[in-house]
């Protein structure tokens, strides 16, 4: 393999590993900058995606179909989450989100196991993007370029979202001063259902998205939250830019590390982290000091 | 979770309560009390990353304990399962199968999942007195430095699963290989195995590389195996790292430059990637193919319960309490020394074929076998087909070590 | 009355007794920084894997007896709490607990790959309860062992008791309610910070020193995030801010699990549904709710 090809490849496999990452991440930090919510269910709530994909993609044998439907069912999850137990709590200190998250998490997490059974289940990539393309002589999967592709498209349609959008303007300004904003009038009930809810969507984006390349099983939920935690850690609790930026320094760093350095593979990320607190405490794009 | 497959207490009670009231009777033929149950323990992992594992061990567990009681029970006692879910995680397990000995009075354990809970709860079989028949547990160590004279192993080890392997690639045209494992004992343990095997089968061994547990995105890895040059992996891993693996490998077409070669797959694999795994070989610890008597009448009878073919785990589950129960004959009675004694060195012909216990190091010495999942009518994902056969004595290391005297 | 327990109880009721106590002196370790310092730190499993790893080794490869090996490795746990705690009390509010998590994170990641001295994955088994010589031989058996947890834990709270009732302790409230204005007055609030994370690591380095003897292995599990959201579940649960709340809490969560899973392999499923119902219908946890049924005893301040 040549150098040239080499880099090319290795970028693009960081480039759709950023983008898992990121669906995950941006989830998190909207959630944690609006609501001051530390979501441990994040990652039950991608595994719920690649579950619910599945099912869809089983019953209507369209990929696309459980793209669109399964994050919207788990946004829905979320909502109704919100709505029946979040919102007694808005009163309350962290640690009572702490612990509900986490109760929740169990619940989530046994309901998917007693629905889906134990056993990891299959979701296969649409044809479109099955096949592979030749990269300077070197194969590289196509669905690894969707996700990349999708990634980017996601990232700027929240982007266009949270500058153009009412609600998205709603949403910058609550992440700032929340006070301010339900003075205002807004209210802020709504937009808190509406963040948790988009939050929830989009780690199921993130689970149907990753369902082909790890499959849908029990133990993803663990697996991936703590990538979630460190790249809001990393990218700023509450920046989408910041997480933006940290899926990729995180994606980056672990592609290639673990290609030099295989036998640091495991500490990569968390040493990453403590750099960057370590110089910036609130994260690299962070408001918290 | 808490079951009793058999027999109830309360069945119990009625009996012993009417041989009493019989035996109160001076010319009344006295009858006698119900004999106490044959307990055995699974502390099993039900819940948690490696719960599918648990669960093929439970049914495993249960459909013996139905069907031995149905012809009678062994020694004229019942047979009764005490199941418990430790998540997988040491700790609980200790803990689980500490009640299990000292709440229900199991002195006899099957069934725990994973090496590291083996690994816990083996020093405290002389304290507990009780003696663990291993069906899955696959560390080399159990039969080596970690060995304890309670433990007897049942189920073909990693050392033997990677050693299959290496009679496999001794006698194909292979010459390069290289490794990938999960970072953690039993990937380390098992590749080091298979690199010394190679060595002395004068292939040429180009490296390894081993993933951190949990990884999700394997393409640097594949990258790796790409570049070596090597016309075959090694690879050792399970559960969730695994089907990632295959799937990721199958998509940059790495199966169509390298052979992937494993020490051990499930049934569970080719249904959770589908055509990713076609063609991968691999070393298999219990095979539905086998093809004997006994085996046929193993399956039919499995898919009459469960509507499935018996798996890996599940089969070696059922050899396991086979070993157990032949033992339990041998002593006549369930006391820890005589059925110590009694398991050293006994030998049954079963779903395997001819499988016996060596005095040694308590390890079952039985054939060895390579499979290749291709397509098969009947199946809608990739099965097994067995593809090499060895002899127990070329597969099982010599006693309480990892390595083997050609 | 506890005094009395393993002359009523079944063993193996004993062996979980024993646990709930060492899980409790862990839950009441947190309790010092969460409770009275308002400091989450979502990385104490660090604190209980580095003590039971501690004392494990030393109770492996070499002579010493648990009597000193259990204070060793907590002393230890402590000292270099004081490193970490440094680094940590750098930020504040979520910052903090993150760093914790790093460190705690780190520390899972080195005891992993470091297979010599911690045996890697598998951890280190087969730990001896070496009870040691001038007749401390009965430490050695099951209810030997629980009294010597028990006085651990004894001795471990009435030190906490007085250190919040303390001038530092006080201190510590202050930097809970308001920390500007604590710095405001004059007091080096990073230096109590610091001092408080080194003192709860220290007290949790003991509970996991005791278990290494206690369950006879010690392994990565111990030092993994899992393990550190579960004691602050504990916490929580028991009621921050009590010392004894947690450790209540830390019994319920053991004995919860342990009994549910025994009669579902759905638990978790009940047991996350207990955590919701617990931050919505008791706040105050489970010490709130007894002494709101029973009065407060001896006037318990928060």
């Amino acid at each position: 393999m040549s150098l040239l090809a080499f880099f090319v490849t290795q970028s693009l496999n960081a480039l759709s590993q950023a983008a898992l990452l990121f669906f995950l991440g941006v989830g998190l930090t909207l959630i944690f900058g609006i609501m001051r919510i530390v979501n441990f269910a994040h990652g039950t709530l991608y595994m719920l995606g690649a579950f619910v994909g599945y099912s869809v993609a089983r019953l209507t044998g369209s990929f696309w179909a459980a793209l669109l439907l399964a994050p919207l069912a788990v946004g829905l999850v979320g909502m109704l989450f919100e709505f029946a137990i979040l919102r007694r709590l808005y009163q309350r200190e962290a640690s009572a989100f702490l612990m509900v998250t986490f109760g929740l998490a169990l619940v989530l997490g046994e309901i998917i196991r007693l629905a889906w059974g134990p056993d990891a289940l299959q979701v296969e990539a649409p044809q479109t993007f099955a096949g592979i393309v030749f990269l300077l002589d070197e194969p590289f999967p196509t669905y690894r370029l969707f996700l990349a592709g999708a990634g980017i498209i996601v990232a700027v349609t929240i982007w266009q979202f949270l500058d153009r959008t009412r609600l998205g303007l709603l949403i910058r300004a609550a992440s700032q001063n929340p006070e301010m904003v339900s003075a205002l009038g807004t209210d802020v009930n709504l937009l808190r259902s509406a963040v948790f809810g988009i939050g929830c969507g989009l780690a199921g984006i993130g689970g149907v998205l990753a369902a082909p390349l790890v499959t849908a099983s029990v133990g993803m939920a663990a697996t991936m939250i703590i990538d979630a935690f460190v790249i809001v850690i990393i990218g700023g609790m509450g920046s989408f830019l910041g997480s933006l930026i940290a899926a990729l320094l995180v994606a980056f760093t672990q592609v290639f590390g673990e290609y030099y350095l295989p036998d640091l593979a495991l500490a990569f990320m968390y040493l990453l982290m403590l750099l960057v607190l370590v110089v910036r405490p609130g994260g690299l794009l962070g408001k918290e000091a | 979770m808490t079951e009793r497959v058999g027999i109830t207490r309360r069945a119990v009670t009625k009996s012993a309560v009417a041989g009493i009231a019989l035996a109160a009777v001076p010319f009344w033929p006295r009858r006698a009390v119900a004999a106490e149950p044959i307990k055995i323990g699974m502390p099993l992992a039900l819940t948690g990353p490696l719960g599918s594992v648990g669960q093929q061990l439970k049914r495993g567990g249960e459909l013996w304990a139905k069907t031995q009681n149905a012809k009678g029970g062994l020694v004229g006692r019942q047979i009764q399962l005490f199941i418990e879910d430790t998540g997988g995680n040491p700790a609980d397990a200790v803990r689980k199968a500490q009640e299990l000995v000292e709440r229900d009075g199991c002195n006899i354990f099957t069934g725990i999942t994973l090496s590291s809970e083996a690994l816990a709860v083996v020093p405290k079989l002389e304290e507990w007195k009780a003696i663990f028949v291993s069906s899955d547990n696959g560390d080399g160590r159990l039969t080596a430095e970690s060995f304890v004279p309670n433990f007897f192993r049942s189920n073909i080890s990693a050392p033997m699963g990677a050693r299959a392997v290496s009679l496999f690639l001794r006698e194909s045209e292979w010459q390069n290989v290289y490794a990938i494992g999960m970072d953690y004992a039993w990937g380390r343990n098992s590749v080091q195995v298979f690199e010394s095997e190679m060595k002395r089968a004068k292939k040429n061994f180009i490296g390894s590389v081993f993933s951190p547990i949990g990884t999700k995105d394997f393409s640097t890895y594949i990258t790796k195996i790409r570049q070596s040059g090597a016309e075959a992996v090694y690879i050792t891993m399970a559960g969730d790292d695994y089907n990632a693996f295959l799937a990721q490998a199958a998509q940059y077409r790495l199966p169509d430059k390298v052979q992937l070669l494993s020490e051990v797959v499930d049934l569970t694999v080719p249904r959770a990637v589908g055509d990713a795994a076609l063609g991968l070989i691999s070393s298999m610890r219990y095979c539905f193919r086998l093809d004997n008597p006994k085996n046929k009448e193993f399956v039919a009878l499995w898919q009459k319960e469960y509507g499935a073919v018996p798996d890996n785990n599940e089969g070696e589950q059922w050899q396991a309490l086979q070993v157990l129960a032949a033992g339990i004959e041998k002593a006549g009675s369930t006391d820890t020394t005589a059925l110590r004694s009694a398991l050293e060195t006994v030998a049954i012909d079963d779903i395997k074929g001819r499988v016996a216990v060596r005095k040694c190091d308590h390890q079952a010495v039985q054939a060895g076998y390579m499979v290749k999942l291709v397509k098969a009518d009947g199946f809608s994902y990739p099965v097994p087909q067995i593809i090499a056969t060895y002899p127990d004595d070329k597969t099982t290391p010599a006693c309480n070590k990892m390595t083997f005297e050609d | 009355m506890l005094a009395l327990a393993p002359f009523a109880l079944p063993l193996y009721a004993m062996t979980l007794l024993t646990e709930a106590l060492i899980l409790g002196l862990f839950a009441m370790s947190l309790d010092l920084m969460v409770g009275y310092t308002r400091l989450l730190s979502f990385g104490h499993a660090a604190a209980f894997g580095f003590g039971a790893y501690a004392s494990g080794w030393l109770l492996l490869h070499t002579q010493i007896s648990m009597l000193c090996a259990v204070p060793l490795a907590a002393l230890l746990a402590g000292i270099v709490a004081i490193g970490v705690a440094w680094v940590c009390t750098y930020a504040t509010g979520v910052s903090f607990s993150m760093l914790t998590l790093a460190f705690a994170q780190l520390l899972y990641a080195i005891a992993f790959k470091w297979t010599s001295v911690t045996g890697g994955s598998d951890g280190l088994a087969g730990i001896p309860r070496r009870p040691g010589p001038f007749g401390f031989a009965a430490f050695g058996s099951r209810a030997g062992f629980y009294y010597l947890t028990l006085i651990a834990l004894t001795a471990a709270f009435a030190f906490c008791r007085a250190l919040v009732h303390s001038p530092f302790g006080a201190v510590l409230r202050g930097i809970r309610e308001n920390e500007a204005k604590t710095l405001a007055l004059g007091y080096n609030t990073r230096l109590y910070k610091i001092a408080v994370v080194a003192l709860a690591y220290a007290l949790g380095g003991l509970a996991g020193a005791l278990y290494a003897p206690f369950a006879g292995f010690a392994n990565t599990e111990l030092v993994f995030w899992l393990f550190s959201g579960q004691v602050l579940i504990m916490v929580i649960v028991g009621g921050s801010g009590t010392l004894i709340g947690p450790i209540l809490g830390a019994a319920f969560f053991l004995v919860v699990e342990h009994q549910l899973s025994n009669y579902t392999e759905a638990w978790a499923l009940f047991f996350g549904l207990i955590f919701i119902a617990f931050v919505i219908f008791a706040p105050e946890g489970i010490w709130g709710l007894l002494t709101a049924r029973f009065g407060r005893a001896g006037g318990e301040t928060r």
